[in-house]
């Protein structure tokens, strides 16, 4: 993840949010973290070089984009409510975040390459029946028009190759699909745009699934901007 | 005579009795006249005692109030314009406190005192702190004979209790600090090394000789992953901002069986976190090629990996020689594999090989060891099968950040201590950068678990001779003092060139690694007991060594507890425990991964390649219905809404 507001790093550590905004300064004192208000709600926090390196993650340091911060809200929970649910942690289940298949691809990002909000991988000897899937996991706030929603299904069902393989291996028929289905969480306002973009899919529509975002997902709405 | 003799006493009892008196008011009176800086030093002595913290902190406490001092000084200058208000300041908060005290206004007192008791209680504390733990240590303080043993265990007691609820605080503990040191966990008691709240060891001590003991179930594991995953992580990050060469962990877990397949699991989930990009496990996931050796250390490998008789079997032993070098240095150039190796077994081949001009010398010896070659062959093709396909390639150290090389110990003796030669000596060649292929020089860690028990063909003092000679740092862990090594110089040996510390965990004979850490001058007092508890004035000092590791401590030592032994100094360590994320599945091929043959580096971090696709994916092809999850994601996310 990118960074993460208070309220939800209180959920992730499983403390209350003034033990969470403690740890919090307790990193922010190590110079593992930096803080800050950045949009409506709680506090932001992110990890510096220093925090990162702590924690041997390869990525490059940078607060959470303001742009994104709603984004980046929706997609921490939706992985929290997943992580919350039994079947999850009972199968070992593992979430690849975007952060991290950016890194692979280590800036080689292609214009026409899109990353899912995350991957979650189900290993293959976990006790349910789509042990050894891995599922691509799509946040949608807002509606993009259908076709461009279709095009991103598509390119998501059809991928073979990890992300930061040769460009060779993205797409090769012979091979198995990389995501075995694609979960859609979306907002009230996007999800009936993505249900026309899966049927108009076809027969690989069943491996679309949408299910509206957990509760929290939203940011607090921001002071004077009530209706 | 006798009456004014008895009355003499009497005065004089009565005499200490009223000078007794007379202190205990004067100090009273001087607890209660300076009653904030007593409450402050009361607090603080408390908190001391039942946190476990050495003096040193309360002074650096009351050294870090240091500033607020100046801020009131300074703001009284400023108001007052004076100096010599400057100087009254003290006295005059201390009547203003009184005055409003006696009014009720007793927080406004404690504010206006504050700045000036604070400093000065903790300061007292401090030293009321250290004269306390002083007197216990000489034996002169406490009311009855044991007090010293029981303030110590008690101590002890609440610095374990300190130091596991530091590190059960999230961040508290982190891998590495801001400068790279390697941290183990909280500390629990520092002697002869400098205190601290966290324990940490500079990552050059890793990358020196180091020594584990501790007995199983003791979190010996737990601190080697920590120690691994610190090591993995700070040398990576020397190596991105340009100051070291990349890291190579390499560990030889010389028990074998499904521990330590367990253990693999675990090391690679947790040095995946610490940024290892690839962790191969050998030999279930990954191989290495002995055939990789320089020719002439090929040869010396393969004859060792032969148990050779003694007296007339020595005749067939320099025949064998012969023969092996023969078909490792045929002109053609080395054998690539086992199966390629035993073609050359053959007067035929060989005879072919060197047919050219200027072999006439070989030829000779291949015609006259010609009885030999099949009985030669035959060896070595059982060998072959006994050490399995992971010593026959393809791939080499230098494909992976780490190798968890699992040999079967304690199942075939034989079969492992073989590998352990040929391991050990396909490391060490890759170290001297002569195993061909160019590749960058790696800072090695080398961690070798109950070595002894397959070190029969390679004795440890050997392994460690070498290690230091190529720049490798050894890690030498075992369960007892005992398996440290076959006998007590070697063991001595080993564990006096350890500079880099011996980690010393529960273990029932910890006398010759604590001997190893020596003593430190103790006073000891005596007293003269007149009946609890009632102490007389007389007694004797005198200056005593004791261990500075007390043996008995180090027996007693909980799960996961450890005692850091460096420079006659011991660190007592809570480790804190490393939770590593389930394994990933792998992912593709990445262009950057070495195509030696061996699973690209990203697919040996996350599993065994069992039923995977060539690129390494184990997704399941969805040829069949998708099975259902929709009970899951409506558990999790709720029913998916209708159109």
């Amino acid at each position: 993840m990118y960074g993460v507001q208070l309220d939800q790093l209180a959920a992730v550590l499983g403390v209350s949010e003034p033990r969470a905004r403690a740890a919090a300064a307790r990193w922010r004192a190590r110079q593992h973290a930096e803080s800050a208000r950045l949009g409506p709600g709680a506090a932001w926090i992110w990890l510096t070089r220093a925090g990162l390196a702590s924690c041997g993650l390869p990525y490059a340091p940078a607060p959470p984009a303001l742009s994104r911060l709603a984004h980046i809200r929706a997609v921490i929970a939706v992985r929290l409510a997943l992580e919350s649910a039994a079947g999850y942690r009972a199968a070992g289940a593992y979430w690849r975040s975007e952060r991290r298949l950016r890194a692979r691809l280590g800036g080689r990002v292609g214009l026409r390459e899109h990353l899912p909000d995350g991957e979650v991988h189900w290993p293959d000897d976990a006790p349910v029946p789509w042990a050894g899937e891995c599922w691509a996991i799509e946040a949608e706030l807002t509606r993009k028009t259908v076709s461009r929603t279709a095009a991103i299904m598509l390119e998501m069902l059809n991928r073979t190759g990890d992300y930061g393989c040769p460009a060779a291996d993205v797409q090769v028929p012979s091979r198995p699909p990389r995501h075995a289905r694609v979960l859609y969480l979306c907002s009230p306002a996007a999800r009936p745009t993505v249900a026309r973009a899966r049927r108009a899919l076809g027969g690989a529509a069943a491996r679309i699934e949408i299910r509206p975002l957990p509760p929290g997902a939203a940011m607090e709405p921001a002071a004077g901007a009530g209706p | 005579m006798i009456s004014r003799w008895v009355s003499l006493l009497a005065v004089r009892a009565a005499a200490r009795g009223a000078l007794r008196l007379l202190r205990l008011a004067a100090g009273a009176a001087l607890i209660i006249v300076a009653a904030p800086v007593s409450v402050v030093a009361a607090a603080s002595v408390t908190a001391a005692w039942l946190r476990g913290w050495p003096p040193g902190r309360l002074y650096r406490a009351a050294l870090c109030c240091l500033p607020m001092i100046a801020v009131w000084l300074a703001a009284t200058a400023i108001t007052a314009s004076s100096w010599r208000a400057v100087a009254e300041a003290p006295y005059l908060a201390w009547l203003a406190m009184w005055h409003r005290g006696a009014a009720g206004s007793y927080a406004s007192a404690a504010a206006v005192i504050a700045p000036a008791a604070i400093p000065l209680g903790l300061l007292a504390g401090g030293l009321a702190w250290s004269y306390r733990i002083r007197s216990m240590e000489t034996g002169s303080g406490g009311l009855s004979p044991g007090s010293a043993v029981t303030f110590d265990l008690r101590q002890w007691r609440h610095q374990v209790r300190s130091a596991r609820a530091r590190i059960s605080a999230p961040g508290s503990v982190p891998l590495t600090t801001p400068n790279g040191a390697v941290v183990a966990g909280a500390v629990i008691r520092a002697v002869n090394h400098q205190p601290g709240r966290i324990a940490s060891i500079p990552y050059q001590r890793m990358r020196s000789h180091q020594v584990v003991i501790g007995t199983t179930g003791t979190g010996k594991t737990t601190l080697l992953l920590r120690l691994w995953a610190g090591f993995m992580a700070t040398a990576l990050r020397r190596h991105a901002a340009g100051q070291g060469r990349p890291p190579l962990l390499v560990v030889l877990d010389c028990k074998g069986g499904a521990d330590a397949r367990r253990i693999a699991d675990r090391a690679r989930r947790v040095l995946r976190e610490a940024g290892a990009r690839s962790t191969a496990i050998w030999p279930d996931e990954a191989s290495l090629s002995l055939w990789a050796l320089p020719p002439r250390q090929l040869t010396t490998t393969l004859l060792d990996l032969i148990e050779h008789g003694t007296g007339a079997a020595a005749y067939y032993a320099d025949v064998m020689e012969a023969v092996v070098a023969l078909a490792v240095e045929a002109p053609c150039g080395p054998p690539a594999s086992s199966a390629e190796f035993l073609a050359r077994l053959d007067p035929g081949w060989l005879n072919l090989a060197y047919a050219a001009d200027g072999h006439d010398g070989d030829l000779t010896l291949v015609r006259s060891a010609a009885r030999q070659f099949g009985d030669i062959a035959l060896r070595f093709r059982t060998l072959f099968r006994r050490l399995g396909p992971g010593l026959d390639g393809p791939g080499g150290f230098g494909d992976a950040d780490a190798w968890y090389c699992i040999l079967e110990g304690t199942a075939e003796i034989s079969v492992a201590e073989g590998q352990a030669r040929a391991l050990v000596d396909l490391l060490a060649s890759y170290a001297a950068g002569h195993s061909g292929g160019g590749r960058q020089a790696r800072e090695i860690l080398l961690a070798v678990d109950e070595f002894s028990a397959v070190s029969r063909r390679l004795p440890i003092w050997q392994l460690y001779e070498r290690a230091r000679s190529l720049g490798l740092a050894v890690q030498v862990t075992s369960q007892s003092w005992q398996g440290l090594a076959a006998d007590e110089d070697e063991r001595y040996r080993i564990a006096a060139s350890a500079d880099g510390g011996i980690w010393l965990l529960r273990t029932p004979h910890p006398e010759p690694v604590t001997g190893l850490a020596g003593s430190r001058k103790l006073v000891d007092t005596t007293r003269r007991l007149l009946g609890v508890p009632v102490w007389g004035h007389q007694g004797t000092s005198r200056i005593r060594q004791a261990p500075v590791a007390d043996p008995a401590l180090i027996r007693s030592l909980d799960v996961g507890q450890v005692a850091y032994i460096y420079r006659g100094g011991v660190t007592f360590v809570q480790v804190k425990r490393l939770v590593g994320s389930p394994a990933a599945l792998p992912g593709a091929v990445s262009p950057a991964a070495p195509m030696t043959g061996l699973p690209a580096a990203d697919q040996l971090a996350r599993g065994p390649l069992n039923g995977r696709s060539a690129d390494g994916q184990s997704r399941k092809a969805p040829r069949r219905p998708l099975p259902d999850a929709g009970e899951f994601l409506d558990e999790a996310f709720g029913p998916e809404a209708g159109p």
